[in-house]
């Protein structure tokens, strides 16, 4: 299904502010925005929301106790083996391995969530509204419905009132995201 | 809070966005200049040299290095101690100063990465070949084998080390990645060439910068650093319990992990201010790496090297004022004066006391003055580790095992690869991965103005 977007491309990152501000109260369909760095202010007004850190302490719980019962499992009851006349379950030296695999199991599992939630892949070509938005450029791209067009002929009005540097029409057969 | 009006600005000259983004991936787009051939020739020579010594060593045995019963671990473990110092550079730069939100790391940070990555990388080489019989490396991981199955030691520090280690080299390589990925997407948009699109293109992973991307991105990074901000306390210490664990005289000891890790941070920011000063005077990226960074680098590096005065002195009072009379002879007869007193008073110039030159303003602005106090830094460092491993080793508790320990041409072989190695992938990576986070740069740019910042 062939897709229909507004787009708004600013210079400036107050009139970018300034104009998503707008359109998100008129209620116009915001598809996504395209910065060259993080806006703080577009997450809050887009209500955009992470459980990347609630993954992340999940992950922690489950590596902290497999890498544990994976010691204990292994000293004590796979093959005990006396060192130096400590105890099989020697838990202070246990403690070492289990904090750095607990980091491991971490540090990878939020990679992991990262890529499938922010559709990040080797080779993974996700749709590119303006290659200057990696760059110096501000891109808001409102998606239209309306099929007599009113809602991208008012959204264009809307961001070149706010100071659109351009304001460009694109349709695209199949959106990648 | 930045207070831009105290402090000044992180970005030097009024630069727009665009013009952050031409000027930083300048170098990436026109050819380098001879020094960067020169450099790479160079550099390629130690390592070929360096190929020769590891043929030498894996095929005729660690019989070839300095290394006898007595000096069991020679330059070997030395040069692992130390790359893996200098390794601390990124995480402790990068992600202490991310978790402390400290916005100046910024254009530093992406190099002190993949210093780390480099320097992680040549460390873990020495204890793999250490070990003689390299295609046996296998062993060390705790895989369901034939022979029972039989576990590694998880009480040995050598198997926290090597846990360490690698999961150190994974994480840091991850997380430099993660801070390229929007970097290389902008190259991917710049470029005209098809071949360049293609290949960052698959790099950059689909990387478009959308707010979706962006918070996720944030809240990744915040997550990494947390976590490993505890890795960089943590290598360091389990390093040192190599050490402390033993109970060789001047190694058994409880000030180990700390000293470790204070030394390790020490060696990093040192190799961070090398490269940093070379960097920005070649590129001529003064606007972006200020004078102001340099000098907070050196006011680090001094608060570092009084710490490290203070943990030689201690060591120096806690072996006497603990009456065993193998701590006194190894403190006061075999480190301060005997064999190797070069080696340690070469240590105590090199870290505690070249290093307060920084107090003054006018060292700390001057390029030469920094380049050679870090150089000297490093090279205190290795002392250091000399100093620990050599110098307890070679003469413990029976006379009749005592002996003495020369490093062989095999021994430099080996580490001439590691510096070739080191050296080579940082050019690799000045001309083709942009050399500072662009993306940070243009978020910090007017860092200040604003209320919220």
């Amino acid at each position: 299904m062939t897709r229909s977007f507004k787009i708004g491309i600013f210079d400036d990152e107050e009139r970018f502010i300034a104009s998503v501000k707008t359109l998100h109260e008129k209620g116009f369909l915001i598809y996504d925005v395209f910065t060259p760095y993080p806006v703080h202010e577009i997450f809050n007004m887009l209500k955009r929301k992470t459980r990347l850190p609630t993954a992340a302490y999940f992950l922690g719980l489950t590596g902290a106790a497999a890498t544990l019962g994976f010691l204990v499992w292994a000293c004590v009851i796979s093959w005990p083996i006396v060192y130096g006349g400590k105890p099989f379950n020697s838990f202070p030296s246990f403690v070492v391995i289990t904090v750095v695999i607990t980091i491991l199991f971490v540090a990878l599992g939020s990679l992991a969530v990262f890529s499938s939630a922010a559709k990040i892949l080797p080779g993974r070509e996700n749709t590119i509204f303006d290659l200057r938005s990696t760059d110096d450029r501000f891109v808001i791209v409102v998606e239209t419905v309306a099929p007599d067009g009113s809602d991208a002929e008012n959204a264009g009005n809307l961001m070149m009132k706010n100071g659109a540097s351009e304001v460009v029409v694109k349709k695209i057969e199949k959106v990648i995201s | 809070m930045y207070k831009r009006k105290l402090r000044g600005p992180l970005i030097e000259g009024d630069k727009t966005l665009g013009q952050i983004t031409r000027e930083v991936l300048n170098p990436m787009e026109v050819k380098p200049g001879k020094w960067w051939y020169i450099a790479m020739g160079l550099s390629l020579i130690a390592t070929l040299f360096g190929v020769y010594a590891m043929y030498v060593t894996v095929t005729k045995g660690i019989g070839m290095w300095g290394v006898n019963n007595t000096v069991a671990w020679g330059w070997d473990i030395i040069n692992f101690v130390w790359w893996i110092g200098i390794g601390h550079a990124g995480t402790a730069f990068s992600i202490f100063l991310l978790v402390l939100r400290q916005r100046w790391r910024t254009s530093i940070n992406r190099s002190a990465e993949i210093m780390t990555v480099f320097a992680v990388l040549c460390a873990a080489l020495f204890p793999t070949i250490h070990m003689g019989r390299v295609w046996n490396m296998f062993f060390l991981f705790p895989y369901p084998n034939t022979r029972g199955p039989l576990w590694v030691n998880f009480n040995s520090p050598l198997i926290w080390d090597f846990t360490a280690v690698s999961t150190y080299l994974l994480i840091s390589a991850s997380f430099w990645y993660l801070g390229t990925l929007p970097d290389l997407a902008t190259v991917r948009d710049r470029t005209a060439s098809k071949v360049k699109k293609a290949v960052y293109g698959f790099f950059s992973m689909g990387w478009t910068g959308s707010s979706r991307q962006w918070i996720r991105f944030e809240s990744l990074a915040f997550v990494l650093g947390g976590i490993t901000s505890v890795l960089v306390v943590s290598v360091h210490s389990i390093v040192s319990t190599d050490f402390a664990v033993g109970i060789e005289p001047g190694w058994h000891s409880t000030i180990f992990p700390p000293f470790f890790v204070v030394g390790a941070i020490f060696s990093g920011f040192a190799m961070v201010m090398t490269l940093m000063v070379i960097v920005r005077k070649i590129y001529r990226f003064t606007d972006y790496i200020t004078d102001n960074h340099m000098d907070a680098i050196a006011r680090i590096l001094i608060f570092i090297s009084l710490i490290m005065g203070t943990a030689y002195a201690t060591e120096i009072f806690i072996s006497w004022y603990s009456g065993s009379e193998y701590e006194i002879f190894t403190q006061f007869r075999n480190r301060i004066t005997g064999d190797y007193y070069i080696q340690f008073w070469g240590m105590i110039l090199c870290n505690a006391i070249i290093p307060q030159l920084f107090w003054f303003k006018k060292i700390r602005r001057n390029w030469i003055a920094l380049l050679l106090i870090s150089l000297c830094i490093n090279l205190g460092m290795w002392f250091e580790r000399y100093i620990i491993i050599v110098t307890s080793l070679s003469k413990d508790f029976l006379p009749s095992s005592w002996a003495p320990y020369t490093p062989t041409l095999i021994d430099v072989g080996v580490f001439m690869f590691t510096i070739g190695l080191f050296i080579s992938g940082i050019l690799l990576f000045l001309r083709y991965i942009p050399i500072m986070a662009v993306s940070e740069l243009k978020g910090v740019l007017r860092i200040g103005d604003k209320k919220d910042d």
